[in-house]
């Protein structure tokens, strides 16, 4: 698949950028064009594989913004980017659309601006082109408090409208116990990276090698086409002569390998994809569609082993809906299965994030229906004897 | 973010002064010298270091009244105050011009509450100041000891309503809170700005809302007889007064640099000059929408010396004796990410003496600014530490942000709690000032309408 992939807001910029840094690693071209967007300067100076003349600075003239971010605020977020929706129009002009297969538009949902501003991209981007335009959301944690849960509560709403498919993220679900805030999200953003351009980037090499169960472009957005929420499973193994690795044997081996043999490792390693972590945790069977995608050398990669992988999936998901296929990539020196599992409605995250922002949403209202009688209460005596000076 | 600083009155400039001096000390660049200070007495700016001669002006000295007082300018009448500033209001509005209101994000006005001139002619430069932009205009107001004239009280409880009224937010800090601290650390050394970082590692973290409230009340008591030092001839200005009045000054000092530290740690957040790029920088609009509440706010703040097992050198040479000895000989755990502490520090900054003691649940919103090297400080700790507040707080508008230091020695966490309004100080205030009236209504009940054109207290 070919994308022109848009990062909105400071999360979804890392991911952009993230993602660019995978491809680059590891030989694909999955990025054609690629664009981020930003309400505060600082963070648009943090990419290291956008390019300068890529990143926009929206809501600088704002009065609430000023090139400072928007606070959380994902008013403010929205408001700054239907604000400068010209200047964001703009730089859509030179994406040569007809390159790409689709578009994907990355954001974190718990702050201001890829929450607010996301969902006005998307709009614009919709009614500008006939492509498919996917969302690539962070969930935000619990401890990332209440407010966060209520800005991606709403903007989840906006964003599952809107785009054609909502691939999710959640970071309570990949919180890890070491990390600094230096890493940050690094680690997260990385994981993330691999799993959508391991995903994104099958069928882009379309013309070269092409393997018989070769998956291509239309088929992932076959797959994606259902309007929902996604979540993405992934395992890899390494290839390595006289290593440890799953599949050393296959290399290493003259005659033609055990087909019983390679089929069950195949389909442990789908059975691992799904087992691990999700990238939004999910009752597997409750999704409409499945994917399934394995990148690597194509020799190593059997059709009776998708085959099975496919049958177990299938079993697993419930649903018949299942697509499985191969993305060769002859010098990889590991075979990684990806699984995308298209609308999953049993998410207990969602339902949380749903209930945290209900609480949170109501403390705010009791905040600011209080707030001026509570201010007055505190600077005036109980008998109301004392006068301001001015 | 970058500010405007405005002093009005003497305890206004000096802290502006404490400012400017702390923003060259420690590398943050908040104001690009935009500062101004006004006060209705020239004698006021003698003690200035660093508001040029140029970013002074002197209003209402030519007003009669004023110009009686001499050295004392409004002479603690904030009605003079306000009268003379309204008088020569063209002439402040021309002082202005020295400042630069399209590159800054906000003014900040400061003024001693308890003062004529501050209090007083504080808040009608404060509506002149609001009439300036659509920016926002935020008060930093002091608030007088108990030792104290009643008239201090009464001043400051009727400007803090007006301060409040008219100031997008009003960070208070209560001279009353801090004042043991000033003996503590004149009685051991001289070092300058020595007390914030003291008073915030030594205090215990007791978990309970208004504990830091109890505590000083305890200390004011053993302090009783040193308080009499402080106390205003309320007979008038003798020059045995004025001379007292100087003296109170400068040890008010001390309590102005903790002010202002506090201040420019929350305001100045982001701004060091030598800054890398933060994770989740605490940016001027997470101020702004933090402070976006109106009311009265107070910042919170904690320090955590960081082992670098380089013996007891990594420490910064001009941190005073006490504070080396006390990170070099104590803190020597070889977890310095560990999330506990993280969590700990910031329930110490809000725990800890704040700048205006209160119920913590009170407060609005909040925001969170750790400043250190951010390879120290770890994610859950972090998060968890937010999470607290937002239980600490009842509230669920916490903001938090980083500001990376990497090669600092220390973590420090700024916590400021934005309107609070479940203060017991300004009750105190409050029912002094009432008080107060009730005094002068049944001693001068036939001279009342006489005091409305002139004060004799």
């Amino acid at each position: 698949m070919k994308l022109a992939t848009i990062g909105v807001g400071n999360a979804g910029s890392k991911i952009i950028d993230r993602m660019l840094e995978f491809e680059q690693q590891t030989g694909r071209n999955l990025c054609r064009h690629v664009m981020v967007i930003n309400s505060a300067r600082t963070d648009l100076a943090k990419p290291d594989y956008v390019p300068e003349e890529r990143r926009i600075l929206i809501g600088d003239t704002h009065q609430k913004a000023k090139g400072h971010g928007v606070g959380g605020d994902v008013e403010v977020g929205a408001e700054v980017a239907k604000h400068d929706i010209d200047e964001i129009r703009r730089a859509f002009d030179d994406v040569e659309i007809h390159e790409v297969d689709a578009i994907l538009v990355a954001a974190g949902l718990g702050g201001g601006t890829g929450s607010g501003a996301g969902p006005v991209v998307i709009d614009e981007l919709q009614k500008m082109y006939d492509e498919p335009v996917y969302g690539l959301g962070i969930l935000p944690g619990e401890y990332e408090g209440g407010r966060p849960a209520l800005n991606a509560a709403r903007s989840l709403q906006s964003f599952v409208m809107k785009v054609d498919n909502f691939m999710a993220f959640d970071n309570d679900a990949w919180r890890s116990r070491g990390q600094t805030i230096e890493e940050g999200y690094e680690q997260m953003n990385r994981e993330l990276a691999i799993r959508i351009v391991t995903l994104l980037a099958a069928g882009e090499i379309d013309e070269t090698d092409v393997a018989e169960n070769a998956m291509d472009s239309s088929d992932i957005m076959r797959t994606l086409d259902t309007d929902g929420v996604s979540s993405i499973g992934y395992a890899s193994t390494p290839i390595k002569n006289g290593g440890d690795g799953l599949l050393d044997k296959f290399r290493d081996a003259e005659g033609p390998v055990d087909e019983a043999t390679d089929a069950a490792k195949i389909k442990g390693l789908v059975r691992r994809a799904v087992n691990s972590r999700l990238t939004l945790p999910c009752e597997v069977s409750s999704a409409d569609r499945a994917l399934i995608v394995f990148s690597g050398p194509s020799e190593l990669i059997s059709r009776k082993g998708i085959e099975s992988a496919r049958q177990w999936l299938e079993d697993e998901a419930d649903t018949v809906d299942i697509l499985a296929g191969d993305d060769p990539r002859p010098n990889a020196d590991e075979l990684a299965a990806v699984v995308l599992l298209s609308n999953v409605t049993e998410t207990p995250r969602i339902k949380e994030i749903q209930s945290q922002a209900v609480d949170a949403q109501d403390k705010i209202e009791e905040l600011d229906a209080v707030r001026e009688e509570e201010i007055n209460d505190l600077i005036t005596d109980d008998d109301d004897k004392l006068d301001p000076v001015v | 973010m970058k500010l405007a600083l405005v002093g009005v009155g003497s305890a206004g400039a000096r802290i502006v002064d404490r400012i400017l001096e702390l923003e060259v000390e420690s590398g943050r660049n908040i104001s690009n010298g935009n500062a101004l200070v006004f006060d209705t007495a020239q004698a006021a700016f003698a003690d200035l270091e660093y508001v040029p001669e140029e970013n002074r002006a002197v209003f209402g000295d030519i007003y009669p009244r004023v110009e009686a007082n001499g050295e004392d300018g409004t002479d603690g009448d904030p009605d003079l105050g306000v009268e003379v500033a309204r008088e020569d209001i063209h002439e402040l509005r021309r002082a202005f011009d020295v400042l630069e209101f399209t590159d800054v994000d906000a003014t900040l006005l400061v003024a001693g509450l308890g003062g004529g001139t501050g209090g007083g002619a504080g808040a009608v430069l404060l509506e002149e100041l609001q009439s300036v932009d659509e920016k926002p205009v935020y008060a930093l107001g002091v608030l007088p000891t108990d030792a104290e004239s009643d008239q201090a009280a009464l001043n400051a409880a009727r400007s803090l309503q007006s301060f409040v009224t008219i100031a997008d937010n009003t960070i208070c800090f209560d001279n009353e809170a801090w004042r043991p601290s000033i003996r503590a650390s004149e009685s051991s050394t001289e070092s300058p700005g020595s007390t914030d970082a003291t008073r915030t590692d030594t205090t215990e973290a007791d978990g309970s809302d208004g504990d830091a409230d109890d505590g000083d009340a305890t200390e004011t008591n053993e302090d009783a007889a040193a308080a009499e030092e402080f106390e205003y001839d309320e007979d008038g200005p003798t020059a045995a007064a004025v001379e007292r009045e100087r003296v109170a000054a400068e040890r008010y000092d001390e309590l102005n640099r903790v002010a202002a530290r506090r201040v420019l740690s929350l305001l100045g957040a982001g701004e060091l000059e030598s800054m890398t790029i933060a994770e989740n920088r605490a940016d001027a609009s997470d101020i702004v929408r933090t402070l976006d509440t109106g009311g009265v706010s107070t910042i919170g703040q904690a320090t955590l010396g960081l082992d670098r097992d380089t013996g007891g050198s990594w420490l910064p040479s001009w941190l005073p004796d006490r504070i080396l000895e006390w990170f070099g000989g104590g803190d020597t755990e070889p977890e310095p990410t560990d999330a506990a502490k993280v969590k700990d520090l910031v329930r110490r900054a809000v725990d800890s003496r704040l700048t205006l003691p209160c119920g913590i649940s009170s407060a609005d919103r909040t925001l969170i600014v750790l400043s250190g090297p951010p390879s120290a400080v770890s994610r859950k700790g972090f998060e968890s530490a937010r999470h607290w507040l937002e239980l600490e707080a009842d509230t669920v508008e916490v903001l938090a942000g980083d500001e990376p230091r990497p090669n600092a020695s220390q973590l420090t966490a700024t916590v400021v709690l934005s309107n609070v309004t479940s203060v017991d100080r300004i009750d105190e205030l409050q029912k002094r000032a009432v008080d107060a009236i009730e005094d002068l209504e049944s001693t001068h009940e036939e001279t009342k309408a006489a005091a409305e054109d002139e004060f004799i207290w």
